[in-house]
C-alpha cells in the first residue's frame, strides 16, 4: 500500500472510530485520550526523531498552555477557540525559551538539561497556585463550544480530536519533506556538517522548538478541557516520558512509527486502571526493552528487516548471474538505519 | 586578487599558545600547502578560517570583505568551504540524500542536474547513490565528501589531509583528482603525505609549534633546513 492510500485509510479509521464507539462511552473516551497522545507524539517525533533532541519537559510546555488557556477562559472569558491559539503561541516562545540550552548542548545533555526544566516546572505549577490552584488541580474545566453555543460532548468531541490529530500528523508528514523537514533530518544526522553545508543550525533548531512547543500546547489544551481536570501530575516527567515511549516504541523519525507507539501504549494506563503499580513497572520495562532490543523501535525494526531480506535476495542473484556481482553493497549497510543519530 | 588574506592571527588555548602572529596570502586559482608536525597549529588555523572557531587576534578577509566571526554556514553561501581530517558525510543517509542535502543551501546557480549528475560521474559514485554513505569505503565517503562541498560552488576549498588513511593506490587516484579540482576551485590543503604537497601545491607554508617558519615554493621548501631538521627527517631530502 503506497503512503498516501495508507494515510487516507488511517484518517479515515480515525474520523469513523468515534461513531462506532459511540455506544461505550469508556472505550470512546479512552479514544479521545490517544488522539490527544498522538498529537503529542507526532509533536515529539519531530524533534526527536528528526531534528535527533529528546526533549523531556514537553509535558512542561503542554501544561503552561493548559493553565494559560484555563485562566484565559475562565477569568477573561474568553472561548477555548480563542484562548487556545493564544496560549500555543505563548507556549512556543516559552518553549523557544527552553530550546535555548540546545543550541549548546546536544544528545544525552541536552536531555538531562530537559529533565531540569521539567521538574523546574512541575515545581512551578506546585508552588505557585495563582493559576494552577497547586497540588489541588483545576477541576470542573469547561468543554470548548460546538456549533450554536451547545458545549462540545460525547461523539462529536471525540471527532474533534480525531480531526485535529489527524491534521497534526498530516502537518509533521508534510513537514519533514519539506525543505525544513530536509535540514532537521542533516541537523539530527551531524550538526556541525550540516553547519558547512550552510545550514543555519541555531535558526533551524529554534523553528523547531517553536513548531513542537505549539504541538505540545495545543495537546494540553485539548488534554485539559477533555478531561476537565487538570494538577501538576498531569504534565509531569511521566507524561513527557510516556509521550517519548509512544515515538522509539513505534519507531522515531518515521510517521507511521509514532501512530503504531501510541495506538499501543496510550491505552494502557487507562485499561490498566486496577493496577496502577504494575502500569508503572510496565512502562519501565519498555523503556528498556525498546533501548536495547529495538532501538529504532517497531517500525523501524520492521523496515531493518525487510531491507536486510531485500540485500540478502539481491546477493542470492548476484551470485548466480556472475554478470551481476556487483548488486551486494547494500548488505553492510542495513544495521542501524535508523540507530545512526538519533540518541546521540 | 587576493582570494584569502590572513593577518596577524593569534590563537591561545588556555595557556597555550596554538597560533602566534600567522599571515597567509592566498590569490584566486592557487594551490596552498600547508605542512607542520602534529600540534603545530594547521587545524586550528583551519578551523579558524573556516568560522569554528574565534581567533584572539588578527584579521581575515576572503575576497576583500571581512569574516572574522562569520558562522560557518554564512561562509558557505559566500563560497568558503572545508572538509575534515575525519571523514565527515551523513553516514545516516544514502548518498542521494547527502546529494540532496549538499543542495539544500539553495543558492542561485546552483548546478542542474546535468551538472550534477557529471560531478558524480567524475568522482564515480553514480552506482553508490542508493547506498547508506557510512557503508562507503573510505575513499568512497572522501569521494563524496568532495562532492558535496563542489555542488556549493566554493571558491575556495580547505582540504584537512584529504588523503589521511587512503592506500598507495587510492593516494595517487585522489591526488590525480585533486590536479583536476584545481581547475573548478581554489585548494587550501593539509597534508603529511609529501607527494600531495610536491604534486599539487604552487607554494607552501610550515607551521611549526603556532608560528609559521617558512613561506614559497615546494621545491625550495623541502628543501629548507630548518624544515628538514626539524619536521620531515633525512630520508625525505
Amino acid at each position: 500500500m503506497n503512503g498516501r492510500r495508507l494515510a487516507f485509510a488511517l484518517a479515515l479509521a480515525a474520523l469513523a472510530a468515534p461513531f462506532v464507539l459511540e455506544g461505550n462511552r469508556f472505550l470512546a473516551f479512552v479514544f479521545g485520550i490517544v488522539m490527544i497522545n498522538l498529537l503529542w507524539a507526532s509533536g515529539m517525533n519531530l524533534l526527536y526523531g528528526f531534528v535527533g533532541l529528546m526533549p523531556l519537559m514537553f509535558a512542561g510546555i503542554a501544561g503552561i498552555a493548559a493553565y494559560a488557556m484555563v485562566a484565559l477562559t475562565r477569568e477573561a472569558g474568553w472561548s477555548f477557540w480563542l484562548a487556545t491559539p493564544v496560549a500555543a503561541v505563548g507556549a512556543a516562545l516559552v518553549g523557544v525559551l527552553l530550546g535555548l540550552p540546545s543550541l549548546r548542548l546536544k544528545g544525552f545533555y541536552f536531555t538531562l538539561c530537559s529533565l531540569v526544566i521539567q521538574t523546574v516546572l512541575t515545581l512551578a505549577f506546585t508552588f505557585f497556585p495563582r493559576f494552577t490552584n497547586g497540588d489541588t488541580g483545576l477541576n470542573q474545566i469547561a468543554p470548548p463550544d460546538g456549533w450554536g453555543g451547545v458545549p462540545l460532548a460525547g461523539v462529536w468531541f471525540d471527532a474533534t480530536l480525531a480531526l485535529v490529530a489527524t491534521l497534526g500528523v498530516l502537518l509533521s508528514a508534510w513537514i519533514v519533506q519539506t525543505r525544513l523537514g530536509q535540514r532537521f533530518i542533516a541537523i539530527r544526522e551531524d550538526d556541525v556538517l550540516a553547519e558547512v553545508m550552510g545550514i543555519d543550525v541555531v535558526r533551524n533548531r529554534i523553528i523547531a522548538f517553536a513548531i513542537v512547543s505549539i504541538y505540545a500546547a495545543v495537546g494540553g489544551c485539548f488534554y485539559a478541557s477533555y478531561v476537565g481536570f487538570v494538577s501538576p501530575r498531569s504534565f509531569d516527567v511521566l507524561t513527557s516520558l510516556g509521550i517519548w515511549l509512544c515515538v522509539a516504541f513505534g519507531g522515531r523519525g518515521t510517521i507511521i512509527g509514532p501512530i503504531i507507539g501510541t495506538v499501543i501504549l496510550a491505552p494502557i494506563p487507562y485499561l490498566l486502571q486496577e493496577l496502577q503499580a504494575f502500569k508503572d513497572v510496565l512502562s519501565g520495562v519498555l523503556i528498556i526493552v525498546v533501548t536495547l532490543v529495538m532501538p529504532a523501535g517497531i517500525y523501524g525494526e520492521i523496515m531493518r528487516r525487510r531491507a536486510l531480506r531485500t540485500a540478502v535476495a539481491l546477493r542470492a542473484q548476484a551470485a548466480g548471474d556472475p554478470a551481476g556481482a556487483t548488486a551486494t553493497p547494500a548488505v553492510a549497510a542495513m544495521p542501524g538505519t535508523v540507530d545512526a543519530g538519533v540518541a546521540r | 586578487m587576493s582570494l584569502l588574506e590572513v593577518k596577524g592571527i593569534s590563537k591561545h588555548f588556555g595557556g597555550v599558545a596554538a597560533l602566534r602572529n600567522v599571515d597567509v596570502q592566498m590569490t584566486s586559482g592557487e594551490t596552498l600547502g600547508m605542512i607542520g608536525p602534529n600540534g603545530s597549529g594547521k587545524t586550528t588555523f583551519v578551523n579558524i578560517v573556516t568560522g569554528h572557531l574565534v581567533p584572539d587576534s588578527g584579521q581575515l578577509l576572503f575576497n576583500e570583505g571581512s569574516i572574522a566571526g562569520t558562522a560557518p554556514h554564512r561562509l558557505a553561501a559566500l563560497g568558503l568551504t572545508r572538509t575534515y581530517q575525519a571523514v565527515r558525510v551523513f553516514g545516516g543517509l544514502s548518498v542521494g540524500k547527502n546529494i540532496e542535502a549538499a543542495m539544500l543551501l539553495g543558492l542561485p546557480g546552483a548546478p542542474e542536474s546535468a551538472e550534477r549528475n557529471e560531478l558524480v560521474h567524475w568522482l564515480r559514485l553514480d552506482h553508490r547513490l542508493a547506498s547508506l554513505a557510512g557503508s562507503l569505503t573510505l575513499f568512497e565517503q572522501r569521494r563524496l565528501e568532495l562532492l558535496m562541498r563542489l555542488l556549493q560552488r566554493p571558491q575556495l576549498i580547505m582540504l584537512d589531509e584529504p588523503v589521511g588513511g587512503l592506500a598507495v593506490t587510492e593516494v595517487r587516484e585522489m591526488i590525480a583528482l585533486l590536479h583536476e579540482l584545481k581547475a573548478r576551485c581554489s585548494i587550501f590543503v593539509i597534508e603529511h603525505t609529501m607527494r600531495v604537497i610536491r604534486e599539487l601545491a604552487d607554494r607552501v607554508v610550515v607551521l611549526m609549534a603556532g608560528e609559521k617558519i617558512a613561506d614559497g615554493p615546494p621545491a625550495d621548501i623541502l628543501r629548507d633546513r630548518r624544515v628538514v631538521e626539524q619536521y620531515l627527517g633525512t630520508t625525505h631530502a
